[in-house]
């Protein structure tokens, strides 16, 4: 039996922390405002931090996951009920098979924004500790840098898989995105994200 | 091949001494590889949904595809969401359960913990999945008629489709495959037969459409043909086949409904859902039939309340076979119990769900028939979650909840499948005696539960027995005067009882209370028909005509009523307008017959009471109009064969001897003729035709005598009968030339 580098197995542990953790700055993951992290769909890289934007929204999703599907509706509202707050919104696609020409056959079934990020070396990824898909991280750019100040699901209308209410009760992102544009405390979500496993590159060096 | 082979037994020991010894930990430290375990395990339980084009989100055919959804597969199967099996194993004997052992589910967490390798010997072979129908072109496709568009995103949807089964002819049904278009956003179908289209009908705009709702009723019809499959599917039910003897039925008239179950994917979905039916010429030698238990009227769940009751019971009045069973709840079902007490105390589990979930409810068929006998007892006990804590709970916060037809309402039912058996020789359908056991269970719940006395009722009629029916439904119109169905039925039980003046009058009433119900104005038509008032026949079939233009009875009741009349030629033209819309229309094919007989052309009423032989081969009247027919173009030999057949089916006919003895004679065996018209006046000795016919064939017999008598006898009855007068003259006229 092999080691793995990272672990990455453990990396699909879920969230037990108590639901009303006050936090701010949850990470501050400084990072070189000239860094690329992932590439847009003709191959150009993506400065994050050097946005203007009062926060920054990845939404992790990828071509081939049902649950992450479901929300690009949800995702779609959000990015235009924030629009005139210049709340940036990126479509992160993580996983190593959704190249360009997936994502692009992808984008023509589900119109999702047209902010799309491809995770080429899951920088973001990794940036924001995302695990699965469906989920989301909200940056705040300031001094070339990125701060994290949510992570995790959308909204509880996922439990578990299998678990799923008939529609969600608490909309957490949405929450926690006006939180921000008020300079209020983020309230973690109150559950783990529930979807598709992103697939980490070490997977495939094997 | 032999190294897979030494592999599966060894993981078959494996499992063996798991229990006890736990060598099984130590022993299998081999490598778990996907080409030696984890594909025949995917191959078996997962694939059948998960592959490309499948109902599954995404494919687990290949290596890479599995290794992608690793983790995933851990999760789902140690939780086990996956695959989907509701029922406790133990609890209920099932054909294709759905289930994997815990040493499979150890396989898939210490395949992945270990690093997913792909292993070195030959993979299996991935099973093949047709892309088309499975089993072949059907013999009949129905496509709903105008797709439906699904949002992108919401609630789940419960929408209903009407295809009206456009075939003249009645088929029996072996096997139905649904394909719905688009298998990943569809939890499942169900469908329904309407025997007499009342859905359609109550939904004129909306049924091409798909109209929401989670459950629906339909009019069964007066006649008692109940429901008997469970017509239900899911992504991975790839067709339906019956069992050998026991296909379905669709007439001419019938429409099929399917409920679908349908989850927002993201992005809109068109839904254009497609039936395959395939026929079989067999019609069924076994009868099943559905019965349902349930207590939809105490379903009034307060909010809060986590562990809400519901129970029902029902008792069988006969032997049966239980083939499948059907569990039902909305949202807030939590624990659903169906089991049976023996008459002997024994308990028998039928079935138990722990965790209901509707997103994943299923019919679930047995590995063998459960037999119960007479006398069992079923329950059903479902425990109902409406607080916070339920995640599926619909209402944030919890409201009190009641039964009903959308998500936010509740249901509990317990359908099952049951064939009866050990039925007594000559003894009734045991179908009636289980529906009215069902019926009656509904009455001790609700005394006034106007569905179960409409069926205890045709339950009634079936039997012969009008007037309980007609009690039943005098109660059916005190309880609800307006009750237009109640007063047809009314009608049709008095009519039957053979008081049609009643009937006549109760037809008027149900017209009164709902005057588009043309079922009563043509029963109205039917009753003046027959009762010598053509001309008001024809004002009441004109009536449901121009309610229902394409109505081939009503064209049949009409020209009837047209003949009473004496207008032949406007008569010809109704009963050939009632042939286009139905080409096996019984009264038209008759009627039409009768027409061609009555103008001098024998062989055109062969043809078409032929075909109204075919049609309806167990009617007696058919037959002897096909026999005159016969017997006009000079076909003795088929007509005596139609009549016997005719005496098979009526035993105690006079009609059926008197005209046997002249299709006898006209071959020339008088004395086969004497003896069929002596058989016919023993059984209505008071017919002064048959006592003259029989007087003619004695005189034809040389037997003079027994000639005046018969005559005699005739003119005992109708003193004024000109043929028998004329006979007996003849008679003496020649005793005296002699």
């Amino acid at each position: 039996m092999r080691c793995l580098r990272n672990g990455w197995w453990s990396a699909i542990w879920h969230f037990t922390a108590s639901q009303f953790v006050v936090l701010l700055l949850l990470h501050t993951a400084a990072l070189a405002a000239t860094a690329p992290y992932g590439v847009d769909l003709d191959g150009h890289p993506v400065m994050l931090a050097q946005s203007a934007a009062p926060a920054i929204v990845l939404f992790f999703t990828a071509s081939d996951c049902p649950i992450a599907n479901r929300y690009e509706p949800e995702l779609l509202r959000l990015e235009r009920k924030f629009a005139p707050s210049r709340v940036e919104f990126w479509w992160v696609y993580a996983n190593p098979e959704d190249t360009a020409a997936v994502v692009r056959q992808h984008q023509s079934q589900f119109p999702g924004s047209a902010h799309v990020i491809l995770d080429t070396e899951q920088s973001l990824v990794h940036l924001a500790h995302a695990t699965v898909t469906p989920e989301a991280a909200i940056f705040i750019p300031g001094n070339g840098a990125l701060h994290e100040v949510y992570r995790g699901r959308i909204d509880d209308r996922y439990i578990s898989l299998g678990q799923e209410r008939p529609h969600a009760m608490h909309h957490e992102l949405e929450d926690a995105i006006a939180d921000v544009l008020a300079r209020r405390a983020v309230h973690e979500p109150g559950g783990p994200p529930v979807g598709c496993s992103i697939v980490p590159l070490e997977a495939l060096s094997q | 091949m032999s190294r897979i082979r030494i592999a599966a037994l060894a993981l078959g020991l494996c499992i063996f001494y798991i229990a006890g010894l736990r060598l099984c930990v130590r022993a299998s430290e081999a490598p778990v590889t996907f080409n030696r375990q984890i594909a025949p395990i995917l191959y078996k339980n997962c694939t059948t949904c998960h592959h490309p084009g499948g109902g599954g989100p995404f494919s687990l055919l290949t290596y890479e595809e599995a290794r992608r959804r690793g983790p995933q597969l851990v999760q789902v199967t140690a939780s086990r969401f996956m695959p989907p099996w509701l029922p406790e194993h133990g609890y209920g004997d099932f054909a294709d359960e759905r289930r994997l052992t815990a040493e499979e589910i150890a396989l898939i967490q210490k395949w992945v913990s270990s690093g997913m390798p792909r292993g070195d010997d030959p993979a299996p072979p991935p099973p093949h999945y047709n892309t088309t129908w499975t089993l072949g072109k059907p013999d009949l496709i129905l496509t709903i008629q105008h797709p439906a568009t699904l949002p992108a995103s919401g609630s789940d949807i419960f929408l209903n489709f009407d295809l009206p089964y456009p075939l003249d002819q009645t088929h029996y049904i072996r096997a139905m495959e649904i394909r719905p278009g688009t298998p990943q956003v569809v939890h499942h179908a169900n469908v329904l037969i309407d025997r007499t289209a009342s859905w359609r009908r109550g939904h004129p705009d909306t049924w091409r459409d798909g109209v929401p709702g989670m459950e629906l009723m339909v009019d069964a019809g007066e006649t008692f043909d109940p429901d008997s499959h469970f017509l239900f599917w899911k992504p991975d039910t790839p067709a339906l086949v019956e069992a050998p003897g026991m296909p379905w039925r669709l007439d001419p008239g019938n429409d099929l409904i399917l409920n679908m179950h349908l989850k927002p994917s993201g992005k809109p979905e068109t839904i254009a859902a497609q039936i395959g039916l395939y026929f079989t010429s067999t019609p069924p030698s076994d009868h099943p039939m559905l019965l349902q238990l349930e207590h939809d009227t105490v379903l009034d769940i307060p909010p809060g309340k986590s562990d809400f009751l519901v129970e029902d019971e029902l008792k069988l009045p006969v032997d049966v076979d239980v083939l499948g069973v059907y569990p039902h709840a909305h949202y807030l079902g939590r624990d659903l119990q169906g089991y049976a007490i023996l008459p002997d105390g024994e308990k028998k589990w039928l079935i138990w769900i722990r965790n209901w979930d509707i997103d994943r409810q299923s019919v679930y068929r047995y590995r063998h028939p459960v037999f119960l006998p007479k006398g069992t007892t079923i329950h059903m006990r479902y425990t109902y979650d409406n607080s916070a804590g339920n995640v599926h709970n619909p209402n944030d916060p919890p409201i009190r909840v009641r039964a009903g037809n959308r998500s936010v309402d509740e249901m509990g039912h317990l359908w099952l499948q049951v064939l009866p058996v050990n039925t007594p020789p000559n003894s009734p359908d045991p179908r009636l005696l289980l529906e009215a056991a069902w019926m009656q269970d509904r009455l001790r719940k609700v005394p006034d539960d106007t569905l179960a006395l409409y069926n205890l009722a045709a339950v009634d009629i079936a039997e012969g027995k009008y007037p309980d029916a007609t009690r039943i439904y005098q109660k059916v119109v005190s309880l609800n005067p307006k009750d237009a169905r109640a007063w047809n039925g009314l009608g049709v039980a008095l009519e039957n009882s053979g008081d049609w003046h009643s009937a006549l009058e109760a037809f008027k009433k149900a017209s009164d209370a709902d005057p588009s119900l043309t079922d009563a104005i043509y029963n109205r038509g039917k009753i003046e028909l027959d009762h010598g008032t053509p001309s008001d026949a024809e004002q009441s079939f004109r009536a449901v005509l121009q309610q229902s233009p394409n109505d081939a009875s009503a064209h049949s009741g009409l020209a009837q009523a047209l003949v009473g009349e004496g207008n032949q030629a406007a008569a010809q033209s109704e009963f050939e307008t009632a042939l286009r819309i139905d080409p096996l229309n019984l009264d038209a094919l008759e009627g039409l017959g009768q027409l061609a007989l009555s103008q001098g052309q024998p062989a055109q009423a062969v043809g078409l009471l032929e075909k109204a032989v075919q049609r309806s081969p167990g009617d007696s009247v058919t037959r002897q109009q096909l026999a005159l027919a016969y017997a006009q173009s000079g076909r003795y030999a088929d007509a005596g064969q139609q009549l016997k057949e005719a005496l098979r089916l009526t035993p105690g006919d006079p009609q059926v001897h008197a005209m046997l003895s002249q299709v006898v004679e006209a071959t020339g065996d008088l004395r086969q003729a004497i003896a069929e018209q002596q058989k016919a006046l023993l059984l209505n000795s008071s017919d002064a035709d048959g006592w003259n016919n029989l007087g003619v064939l004695e005189a034809r017999s040389g037997n003079a005598a027994a000639a005046r008598e018969d005559f005699a006898h005739a003119l005992r009855i109708a003193p004024d009968h000109a043929a028998a007068k004329a006979n007996l003259a003849r008679l003496n006229t020649g005793a005296k030339a002699q």
